[in-house]
């Protein structure tokens, strides 16, 4: 997982060998990349600004970020500091006031609210800090439940040649068969967690946001977690931004981040 | 649009508590719109069918729907009696082909009975001009020789057990009180009536002659004290009626209608009235019509209310749901997903609900068909819903669905401002 | 997706729109509405093709020499009170006169259209079986009724939903009938093939 330039062959095996990358890329209408080298660039932020309606300041400003693909990046920050708020620009659910935010290649300001829902269900998986799960949903439901909207996940779940890749990917973070069936209000929180690392990751999308996952898990299960959800990114390939407040937990990705380094808006905020 | 649905029949059924009292509540305004619309329909198909091929009806000048509730339903009481010979002048008119005079007033055992000619088993027509037919027996001869005879409707002879031969014994007015009998002259059943579904089940036909007998002895409401006349006696008496309650006439030509009417309007000798029994009745709906309306009001009401209450259940839950939206948002559903599957909620609460309700309609009018025939001679709830019932039932589903556009519109609203962090 | 929503609730909407007023209708109110004009001065109109009904008048209905004023010619009504016997006498014979006045011949076997007011005659479950059709609203309560030859008896093909004095269009063969009566006299009998409500122009 090195620096990737347009000159490093991606791994046959891999999802994310070029082909099947110009296929998600050609789908779109418009938007198509100018030049080779974004094909490995996963997200770019350029003169980003976002203000929460009605606040005084902005809360984000970064001028320039560029995230490659199939790498593990660890974002830290103290609490307040807006990481919630990037990730979910990043995410496509927030709009920025200026400047834009771009997922392979595509600019979220750019599609349609509907576009972007769909371009979020084939592409991002989330995991949040606890309540993962719909409740009244089963174990397998809630794995496969970005499936239902989007049918390339679906698609990509059964194309790895398992039967239904939700079961297998359930193995895999090691919850025993017999919970499957249950509902997932009935699991322990740290079940949970690796459920919601489950669904995050069915279908292989190309970007996995973890948001705190495992602050509310205590240390054992919170290393436990780690490995698995490590593990399985570089398994499927994907890119991994990874958000914590514990500086415990870095060293373990490629790339760190510290947000009120890069946001300038901060800065300002503190040299005020 | 289906993993949606399926998502709302789950979301749904994981609050069954709460969203289950809703559904009955909307069950229950169901139950009430389409009962009662039921009940109308079926009261004035009763209504219509029960008089039919009389053209004209005639009593003392008073209120034409009270005249045809008490002459044809039974219903209430006449305010004066008309003299039998006036009867005659009119009827004499060279358009009536036939005239059967009817005397209310007597009962026998809560059962309306009906002093009449024997004409009237031959001329009195219901329905679609079906006549009436003999179950048992046969008609009362109306002669001084079969004087104490009687011929009772089916719902008389259900309700009391009677059968050919049974001992009956009139009761002055509407009977209650041992005193109020005409106990020394008792009748006898020699016919029994098919039923009609009319109040003429309810009915004990006599003739006008034992009405006459019976009351030879009677002033005023009461027996004379000191005079007693037997049985056997009373036939030696003059029993030719010398007033009756109402008649009932048919015409050579149902043209001549309106000339026969004012004839007897304008009748010299005593204040009499002759009305079509069709623009009567016209008349006691457009009376009934109010009180149906006022009914549908209070229907519709209590269906507003059950549906305000779906709309203020699924708006309360909604502020614990925030996350559960957040996850869905999270996973590539649209605020327009999320605003979908509340409606779809508050859909299939709304339709289990009415469909309860109108299993329950249904079920309703067939336990009650039974009592009210019994007691108001009513053919209840024969037959498919009507196309009435259907608009009803169709009105209340699609007021679930707007009313569930509503939390639906919120959850819109909280997941488009909160995103992927919920406030709460 | 925004598609689907928009047609659901439009839909619901409809379906509301038109219970509603279906469910209301329970206990309709009769209001007179405007008298269908029988005004003489209009001739009865061609067919607009051929095997059409013709629209008719009232007026069509009584023949052209028919005069109920003949024997009451000379008298000055002016002059006599309501309460003068003579007064009442007249009117009685003008009734009588009415009572027998003659059909018009020409009219049995005609395919016609006429307008006017429905006195139930017979009911069935589904609507009337059998009404009469007369020129004028209250024809039954207060003003006198009309002479024989402007009642007409109707006998619609299926069952007509209509109450008392309410307005409608009845087209169908017009008969002249000899009812059984002392005096020879007819009457009209309409076998109707449609009954519609009544509404201003006329097809």
């Amino acid at each position: 997982m090195g620096a990737a330039t347009m000159a490093e062959p991606l791994p046959a095996t891999h999802c994310r060998d070029p082909s099947c990358a110009v296929e998600s890329l050609a789908a779109a209408p418009a938007g198509q990349p100018r030049d080779a080298a974004a094909l490995s660039t996963m997200l770019e932020l350029r003169g980003l600004r976002f203000s929460w309606p009605g606040a005084a300041a902005p809360t984000l400003a970064i001028d320039e970020l560029t995230l490659a693909a199939g790498r593990t990046v660890f974002l830290h920050g103290p609490s307040g500091c807006g990481k919630s708020t990037l990730l979910g620009l990043l995410a496509g659910v927030l709009l920025p006031s200026s400047g834009q935010v771009a997922l392979l290649g595509r600019s979220w300001a750019g599609l349609r609210a509907s576009r972007r829902d769909a371009f979020r269900a084939d592409h991002v998986g989330y995991i949040f800090q606890q309540f993962n799960l719909l409740p009244y949903l089963s174990v397998l439901d809630n794995v496969r439940l970005p499936c239902r909207f989007s049918r390339r996940r679906a698609q990509r779940a059964t194309a790895r040649g398992e039967e239904g890749g939700a079961e297998r990917l359930l193995e895999r973070v090691g919850l025993p068969a017999s919970l499957w069936a249950r509902p997932a209000a009935q699991l322990s929180v740290g079940q949970q967690q690796r459920v919601a690392a489950a669904r995050a990751l069915i279908g292989a999308p190309e970007l996995v946001i973890a948001d705190e996952p495992t602050s509310a898990l205590d240390a054992d299960r919170r290393d436990a977690f780690m490995d698995l959800l490590l593990g399985e990114c570089a398994a499927a390939g994907s890119t991994l931004i990874f958000v914590s407040h514990d500086q415990r937990l870095a060293a373990r990705f490629s790339q760190q981040l510290s947000l009120p380094a890069i946001n300038r808006a901060a800065v300002a905020a503190g040299a005020a | 649009m289906k993993p949606l649905l399926a998502l709302a029949a789950r979301s749904a059924w994981h609050r069954r508590g709460t969203l289950a009292l809703v559904s009955l509540s909307i069950a229950l305004a169901t139950l009430l719109l389409l009962s009662l619309e039921r009940l109308r329909q079926d009261v004035r198909t009763s209504f219509v069918q029960s008089v039919s091929g009389t053209d004209l009806i005639v009593g003392a000048r008073a209120s034409p729907v009270q005249l045809m509730l008490y002459a044809v339903f039974r219903i209430g009481g006449a305010t004066s009696n008309l003299r039998m010979d006036s009867l005659r002048a009119v009827a004499s008119h060279r358009a009536v082909a036939w005239m059967v005079p009817l005397s209310l007033g007597d009962s026998h055992r809560g059962y309306p009975v009906l002093g009449t000619t024997p004409e009237y088993f031959e001329r009195f027509r219901y329905g679609q001009a079906k006549p009436l037919v003999l179950a048992q027996g046969q008609r009362f001869a109306g002669t001084l020789d079969g004087l104490y005879e009687a011929v009772i409707g089916a719902e008389v002879a259900a309700g009391l057990g009677y059968g050919l031969g049974q001992r009956i014994v009139l009761s002055h007015g509407g009977g209650g009180l041992p005193g109020a009998e005409h106990a020394d002259k008792p009748f006898s059943v020699v016919g029994v009536l098919a039923r009609t579904g009319t109040p003429v089940d309810r009915t004990v036909h006599v003739s006008l002659q034992a009405i006459e007998a019976i009351h030879l002895d009677w002033v005023g409401g009461a027996p004379m004290p000191g005079l007693r006349i037997a049985p056997e006696q009373a036939r030696k008496f003059d029993l030719e009626p010398k007033q009756v309650t109402a008649a009932l006439i048919g015409l050579k030509s149902r043209v001549a209608v309106f000339a026969v009417q004012r004839h007897v309007n304008s009748f010299e000798g005593e204040p009499l009235m002759a009305v079509l029994p069709g623009v009567a009745l016209d008349e006691l709906w457009q009376l009934v019509g109010l009180g149906e309306r006022a009914l549908l009001a209070m229907s519709v009401l209590v269906a507003v209310v059950s549906l305000a209450g779906l709309v203020a259940t699924v708006l309360a839950g909604l502020g614990e749901r925030r996350r559960e939206l957040a996850v869905l948002r999270a996973v590539g559903a649209g605020p327009r997903h999320v605003l979908a599957l509340l409606a779809l909620e508050g859909t299939l609460v709304t339709l289990l609900g009415a469909l309860l309700g109108a299993a329950a309609a249904a079920l309703a009018v067939v336990a009650a068909a039974p009592w009210v025939q019994a007691t108001l001679g009513i053919t209840l709830g024969g037959g498919a819903p009507t196309a009435v019932q259907w608009a009803l039932w169709a009105a209340v589903v699609a007021a679930g669905i707007l009313a569930s556009l509503v939390p639906g519109w919120r959850a819109y609203r909280l997941s488009l401002a909160d995103g992927l962090s919920p406030r709460s | 997706m925004r598609a689907w929503l928009t047609a659901l609730a439009l839909m619901a909407a409809l379906v509301l729109s038109s219970a509603l007023p279906a469910a209301a209708q329970t206990g309709g109110v009769v209001r007179p509405p405007v008298v269908p004009s029988t005004a003489p001065s209009t001739p009865p109109s061609p067919a607009a093709k051929p095997g059409a009904p013709r629209t008719i008048t009232w007026e069509d209905l009584t023949p052209r020499d028919w005069d109920p004023m003949k024997d009451l010619r000379g008298l000055d009504f002016g002059i006599l009170q309501d309460s003068d016997p003579r007064a009442q006498a007249m009117l009685r014979r003008l009734r009588e006169v009415w009572d027998n006045a003659p059909t018009n011949p020409r009219m049995d076997g005609q395919l016609v259209r006429l307008p006017g007011f429905v006195v139930p005659l017979e009911e069935g479950k589904d609507g009337l079986l059998e009404f009469l059709l007369v020129p004028y609203f209250g024809a039954c309560i207060h003003t006198p009724p009309p002479p024989a030859n402007q009642i007409v008896h109707v006998l619609p093909r299926s069952a007509a939903k209509f109450r008392s004095m309410e307005t409608v269009w009845v087209s169908g063969t017009m008969r002249t009938v000899r009812t059984d009566s002392l005096m020879g006299v007819a009457s009209y009998r309409l076998e109707a093939t449609t009954v519609e409500a009544y509404t201003e122009k006329p097809r």
